[in-house]
């Protein structure tokens, strides 16, 4: 398992950087999972979580 | 990041990987975090669970970076500190300023600054390739 940590205030692209990172790695078959803070900006929608089958846990406050 | 926090985060890393065990976590911790906090975290969860760490990305939004470097000048060296990679994000949307304006202004604590825009493939799979398994053939 590989760690990536992708940082910055709210609206810089964070989530849509890891979408984005989700999706190239389930094109190559790798499954991956996320970590979000509970107010992050933009969420991890189903039609993300289902298709792709991410899984997605959300930290309160972190 | 307060220690609870962290203990918290680090229990979620551990559950992930053994229920999941994914080949990929990203995590997107809140705006308030700083790198230095996601290296300790990291760091913790590594003695009970085997993984790798990084890259550890960073992104400065671009077209709020003028008001965000007079408010919150600390928060933004925190995050850039330590980050593998640091990126200047939504570029396509600057008005007031450049990219090399802010990279001059950010030059002192990092030693490279990428582009990132989602509206340009290149730069997206710049930033893939920094990650070992993406570039591997």
């Amino acid at each position: 398992m590989r760690l990536i940590c992708v940082s910055g205030i709210k609206g810089s692209g964070k989530t849509t950087l890891i979408k984005a990172m989700a999706r190239r790695a389930a094109a190559l078959d790798k499954p991956s999972a996320v970590i979000a803070n509970e107010s992050g900006e933009e969420s991890y929608e189903d039609g993300f979580t289902n298709d792709l089958k991410v899984p997605v846990q959300y930290l309160r406050g972190g | 990041m307060g220690c609870s926090l962290a203990t918290s985060l680090v229990d979620l890393i551990k559950k992930i990987k053994r229920i999941h065990d994914p080949e990929f976590l990203f995590i997107e911790p809140s705006e308030m975090v700083v790198t230095q906090e996601l290296q300790n975290v990291a760091a913790m969860g590594h003695r009970d669970v085997r993984y790798q760490i990084g890259p550890l990305i960073t992104l400065v939004d671009a077209p709020q970076f003028p008001f965000m470097w007079a408010e919150r000048q600390r928060l933004i060296i925190g995050q850039i500190n330590g980050a593998d990679i640091v990126a200047l994000s939504r570029t396509d949307r600057l008005e007031d300023s450049s990219p090399d304006e802010i990279r001059k202004v950010l030059r002192p604590y990092c030693n490279g600054i990428d582009l990132l825009s989602v509206h340009d493939s290149d730069s997206l799979e710049k930033m893939m390739m920094n990650v070992p398994e993406f570039a591997a053939p």
